[in-house]
């Protein structure tokens, strides 16, 4: 294993190299850097044109400036013992230094957006493949569709006028009229119906109890103006986190044998008495304190499924810790959305941003300044999730199309395992080994995908430095931009080959 | 629709029997006429196909393509004077529902802030978006199953150095590379730009293609074409990519689908077709500022984007399905 | 002397059956020879019926039409008892045994009863159907090679098996595992525990396989061609281990094969299947010397014979294909094929009828052509035999 991972790091080792060398060339090639001083009127043209050969290096021919940026770049491969120089910028600025001002912006926005997708591409691809053919099947497969087909970029600016602009503007006054709220309900009816099928009196009763539920919920909210300070209180956690815990308990081990049951409820519990106990804690809290919660949540799920679980003591220990970090994240929810009638008010009811990553100059507590981060990151998450998630779901669709076929399905099914078991167990783990390749593929691409996506929505990262850069013809930032896309790329691949691994043991011994 | 667990049911009777006696072209052409009746059965894929002819027949035949005229009186680069704040004059709705009726009007989709026709503004782009779509297709499959077939015939060293290659390719995302390219051939056309972008999207297909002739090599039709003493030419040729032509064309196809959303985010980034020619994403990228007050600019060449990457999506799926039709079938 | 198209020296005793191994035995008969004895040393069959299939039929809806893969289907399988079913890939051998397991798809339509200790497992709820899956019948598959999930140890597997019907802590599943690994032959059990499927052999997967079938100490097992995938050497040592396991936990088992001379020496009982319904149901001996359809004697004069010389050493092939379960032809479905048929087959599906011994039924209009001649696969006779 370990030579495996040794000979795989040497040879993306030098892929990277090669790859640099072709697109130092293919930059080199793109424009000319000289040409808005060739056209300029400036009376000391001629410095300004000699200073920039300097600064580029541009009197030596492109193949071997390139060995003039690498000597420099083979700096960062060592960090703090040699000097990193990735080259300077039309302007004179280190590219280094430009490189550690938009990277972190970059990850912000791709992170989450990616976790997101693929959660929600894979669960929703397990759920068509498991009812194919249903009309919940063609929905999601014309969706899926549907958005491969869509260029972000014109989703981005729907979503800025009507996620950003008129919401706002809809905020200032928020009240859902009577015909809206019906209209909502239908569609709300008709996308239960569809996810729920069943025979024709089951379709009726899902399509009337969703209208019901989604008009009255809405006509509730409008009439107690919720939408003015929304917040979920403490029954909606309290209910949400008891149906966590049942969904998770389903999904680790069902329901036959009951101690896993009473591990998760006890850890759901535990979060509720938390949500009044660590009241003044939770006021203003630094991050460090939050990661610390999150970890005792941990511990505490873990200790409660030993204690409880029973005969099934692992499935209950897994059982405990989800259901915690869920009602935590819920109780983390409810928190920011606690912060917003403060947070509107600073920022003049325009509550969602459509630039930037950050209100500038904002300050407040830990929950206004992570309200403000949320409300910067929807739009351009919604944007990426859309596009990546219809990926997801077509292909985990097909490869778990493809496992449930297989004859080890039938012979767990032949063992009378329950379905949960042959689908959680037997298709699912099988099913993913070829989505990692994907997964790799597409945690590689979204660093490109950023370029897009900062571009629409003004965020000063990675991407944009790219786009930017290349406009002005400016190649060192470019390079840096690449260098860090296609390591991100070749070790993302890495990643997956091992992750493979990981998961087949047909792979771990050749 | 799905196929049942019947242990073999077996071809019929007579199509085995003639199938054995005569050889591999009965079969061929069984299997082509299969997969012919399973694509003609896609109705989302017969729905792309008409769809998308609707949208060629009318990006090429109104406003006329090189020196060839159209039935569109109006070009997309003359400037008028801007009339009625260039809403679009079209009108779908019969006067019998409340509409004005069903006519053109003078400028169907609008005009634009200098008063050009946005009709023909957007059937340039269209014209545009198929063209490089197109290019790129071609030259991306011709190279990639070039590659693919060379390095999974030949094995070695051919292999090895042209593998490491398309790693090395791989490795540049697609997006970053046609980016760079494309500052620099932008301003030399469409065909240009759908050339040099079709030599960076072949990676995908070479390894694919790969893949299959790793595995077609051992096969018996093969081995015995070789002691024939038959060329290496004529054996990939002849033998061996009819074997795999369905993996090629649908792949063409996606990668079809993939281009016209390429160039359409390369020129809203400005590294696409230049100025004074047109593409749908420059129209967007142009106006996308303008969508509170002319939506109309901005929907005109979105929905043309999504309804030509829709279509031949919905070809590609089809054609997968026709091709392959075990891969959406569940047995049991 | 043997019947001419016999399996190789095969003297085939069925249970009870008189005469042992007379034949020196040739290459792979060593196995059938082996087993037999093994088989008559065995507890009989007892009296008490376990499982009983009546009227089973299965159909699919496809594009192209229904296929009708089961078109009425009845046996009865007593404790202990093996029941071999024969019959070309098609015939719905397969099928039918997978509807008793309830692991057709939902598109499966499914009539008639399958009683297990006189309980319909038709009529019974999914949750009901799995208690007994794996645990009251079980099933043994094909290919070993692709019937294990190859992420998962085969200990991981097998305590799986238990774990599915009883709470227990998973070391004394596994601890199960490792006494049942033993039990089918596999050395050192402990270690092979942790072990994954592709560490294993063929016969070595099918010999878990066998164990992950008996773990639960089932009634009846359902081995549906469970030596057809593997090596001719190993095909002999699985077999035995079948048979050695059905003792230890005294289960019936329902042998599926196209193989004749798998079940010559393993079957009390055989039953035929042709186009997804029985033809022919008799004790061994007698499906092997005297049968009363001629599309079993079509089926011994199929398989090749290694003594030389003699008519006998000819292969008397069936000719044809069987036909389409769509559209089946009018009168008996074999018809198409018989050498014996004649207008009446053409017209009328003959029903499973009593021939001349007790218990030995067969679906044809003309049995008693069979019972006339010696050698029932003479009507098979090639034309350059004839000349």
């Amino acid at each position: 294993m370990l030579v495996f991972i040794v000979r795989r790091v040497i040879v993306s080792f030098f892929i990277l190299l090669a790859a640099t060398f072709v697109m130092y060339l293919l930059t080199a090639n793109a424009g000319n850097p000289l040409g808005d001083l060739q056209e300029s009127r400036a009376p000391n043209r001629e410095a300004l044109i000699e200073a920039r050969i300097r600064l580029l290096n541009l009197d030596t021919p492109a193949p071997l400036r390139y060995f003039i940026w690498l000597k420099g770049a083979a700096g960062c491969l060592v960090p703090f013992a040699m000097e990193c120089d990735l080259g300077q910028n039309l302007q004179g600025q280190d590219v280094t230094a430009l490189l550690g001002v938009a990277l972190p912006q970059t990850l912000q926005l791709v992170i989450a957006a990616t976790v997101l997708a693929m959660v929600l591409g894979i669960t929703v691809g397990i759920v068509t493949a498991l009812r194919q053919y249903s009309s919940l099947d063609y929905t999601v497969t014309f969706s899926a569709f549907l958005f491969f087909s869509l260029p972000i970029f014109w989703v981005a600016v729907l979503l800025k006028e009507y996620g950003a602009i008129r919401f706002n503007d809809w905020l200032a006054d928020p009240s859902v009229p009577i015909g809206v709220a019906v209209v909502l309900g239908v569609i709300s009816g008709l996308f239960w119906m569809i996810v729920i099928s069943g025979d024709r009196t089951r379709r009726l009763t899902t399509f009337a109890a969703a209208f019901v539920a989604s008009a009255g919920a809405l006509w509730l909210l409008s009439e107690t103006r919720w939408f003015e300070d929304p917040g979920l209180g403490i029954i909606v956690i309290a209910v949400t986190a008891v149906g966590i815990a049942f969904l998770t308990t389903a999904l680790v081990a069902g329901f036959t044998y009951r101690n896993v049951l009473y591990a998760a409820l006890a850890s759901a519990g535990i979060g509720i008495v938390c949500h009044f106990a660590l009241a003044s804690v939770l006021d203003d809290p630094s991050g460090l304190t939050i990661v610390g919660l999150a970890l005792v949540t941990v511990a505490v799920g873990l200790g409660l499924g030993y204690g409880l679980g029973g005969l099934q003591r692992r499935q209950a220990m897994q059982a405990a810790v989800l259901t915690g970090l869920g009602t935590g994240a819920l109780l983390f929810l409810d928190r920011l959305l606690g912060a917003w009638d403060t947070y509107s008010d600073q920022v003049g009811g325009r509550v969602i941003a459509t630039i930037g990553a950050r209100t500038p100059n904002f300050d407040g507590t830990f929950w206004e300044q992570g309200l403000d981060r949320a409300t910067h990151l929807i739009l351009p998450t919604i944007a990426i999730v859309l596009i990546s998630f219809a990926t997801y779901t077509r292909y985990t669709r097909s490869s778990m199309l493809e496992v449930l076929n297989q004859d080890y399905v039938r012979t767990a099914r032949s063992k009378g395992l329950a379905e949960r078991g042959v689908i959680v167990k037997h298709a699912f783990r099988n099913a993913m080994i070829p989505i990692t390749t994907l997964m790799a593929f597409d945690f590689a691409g979204v660093l490109s995908g950023a370029v897009i996506t900062e571009n629409v929505f003004g965020w000063t990262g990675l991407g944009r430095l790219f786009a930017d850069s290349l406009r002005a013809v400016d190649p060192n930032p470019v390079m840096g931009f690449f260098l860090i896309a296609g390591t991100a790329a070749v070790l993302f691949n890495m990643l997956a080959d091992i992750a493979y691994a990981f998961l087949d043991p047909r792979i771990r011994l050749s | 629709m799905s196929n049942p667990s019947t242990p073999d049911p077996g071809p019929a009777p007579g199509a085995a029997v003639a199938a054995d006696a005569q050889g591999m072209t009965v079969v061929a052409r069984t299997q082509a006429q299969m997969v012919r009746r399973r694509f003609f059965r896609h109705r989302a894929a017969m729905g792309g196909l008409v769809v998308l002819a609707l949208i060629v027949l009318l990006a090429f035949s109104s406003i006329g393509f090189a020196s060839v005229p159209g039935w569109w009186d109006k070009d997309y680069w003359s400037i008028a004077t801007v009339e009625n704040g260039g809403r679009p004059t079209l009108s779908v709705l019969p006067t019998w529902l409340g509409g004005s009726g069903m006519h053109l009007g003078e400028h169907p989709f609008g005009q634009d802030n200098v008063g050009k026709d946005y009709f023909a503004l957007t059937m340039r782009g269209v014209q545009q978006s198929l063209t490089i779509a197109f290019v790129v297709g071609l030259v991306g499959t011709f190279i990639g199953t070039l590659v693919g077939a060379t390095a999974g015939y030949f094995r070695g060293r051919t292999e090895a150095v042209l593998m490491r290659f398309t790693d090395v390719m791989i490795t540049i995302p697609l997006l970053v590379i046609a980016a760079v390219l494309g500052r620099r051939y932008g301003s030399s056309g469409i065909v240009v730009l759908g050339l040099v972008i079709g030599l960076v999207t072949w990676t995908g297909l070479a390894r694919l293609v790969r893949g299959e002739f790793l595995s077609l090599r051992e096969k018996e039709f093969v081995e015995a074409a070789r002691a024939a003493g038959t060329s290496a030419r004529r054996i990939i040729v002849k033998h061996m990519l009819p074997n795999i032509v369905g993996v090629i064309i649908v792949a063409a196809t996606l990668a079809i689908a993939t281009a016209i959303l390429l160039e359409a985010a390369l020129s809203f980034l400005g590294f696409g077709v230049q100025d004074p020619d047109t593409s749908l994403g420059k129209l967007i990228s142009n106006y996308q500022t303008a969508f509170s007050t002319r939506p109309w600019l901005f929907w005109f060449p979105g929905v043309f984007i999504i309804a030509i990457a829709l279509s031949v999506n919905f070809i590609g799926d089809g054609l997968r399905d026709a091709f392959d039709p075990r891969q959406n079938r569940v047995r049991d | 002397m043997t019947t001419p198209g016999m399996p190789i020296g095969a003297p085939l005793p069925g249970p009870g059956a008189s005469g042992g191994p007379d034949q020196p035995a040739v290459t792979e008969s060593a196995a059938e020879v082996h087993v037999a004895t093994k088989l008559e040393e065995t507890a009989g069959p007892g009296e008490k019926e376990v499982l009983r299939v009546e009227d089973l039929t299965v159909s699919f809806p496809t594009d192209d039409g229904l296929v009708r893969a089961v078109r009425g289907v009845s046996y009865a399988v007593h404790e202990r008892e093996v029941l071999g079913i024969v019959g070309e890939s098609g015939s719905g051998k397969s099928v039918s045994s997978m509807a008793v397991m309830g692991l057709l798809p939902k598109s499966a339509r499914i009539a008639g009863k399958i009683l297990y200790r006189g309980d319909d497992l038709l009529t019974k709820s999914a949750k009901q159907q799995r208690a007994l899956r794996g645990r009251k019948i079980a099933m043994i598959f094909q290919d070993p090679m692709t019937a294990l999930n190859p992420v998962y140890s085969i200990g991981d597997q097998l305590a799986e098996a238990v774990l599915s019907h009883e709470i227990m802590p998973r070391k004394q599943a596994m601890a199960r595992a490792e006494e049942m690994l033993g039990i089918v032959g596999i050395p050192q059990p402990k270690k092979r525990l942790d072990n994954y499927p592709h560490e294993f052999s063929g016969g070595m997967r099918q010999r878990a396989m066998i164990a992950m079938a008996v773990i639960n100490n089932p009634d009846v097992i359902i081995a549906d061609e469970p030596t057809t995938a593997l090596d001719v050497t190993v095909q002999a040592q699985i077999l035995e281990t079948l048979v050695q396991v059905k003792d230890e936990v005294n289960a019936a088992i329902v042998l599926i094969t196209h193989d004749l001379g798998v079940v010559a020496g393993m079957a009390h009982r055989v039953l035929v299947m042709y186009a997804g319904k029985p033809v022919e149901i008799a004790e061994t001996d007698r499906i092997f010397y005297q049968p009363r359809m001629p599309y079993t004697a079509g089926l011994l004069g199929s398989i090749p014979a290694l003594e030389s010389g003699g008519a006998g050493s000819r292969l008397r092939p069936i000719v044809g294909t069987p036909p389409s379960l769509i559209n089946l032809p009018k009168g008996c479905p074999f018809s198409p094929r018989c050498p014996l048929a004649t207008d009446v087959c053409h017209e009328s599906e003959p029903a499973l009828a009593a021939t001349d011994e007790l218990g030995h039924v067969a679906a044809c209009h003309h049995w008693d052509k069979l019972a006339d001649v010696d050698d029932p696969t003479v009507y098979f006779r090639t034309e350059s035999e004839a000349v």
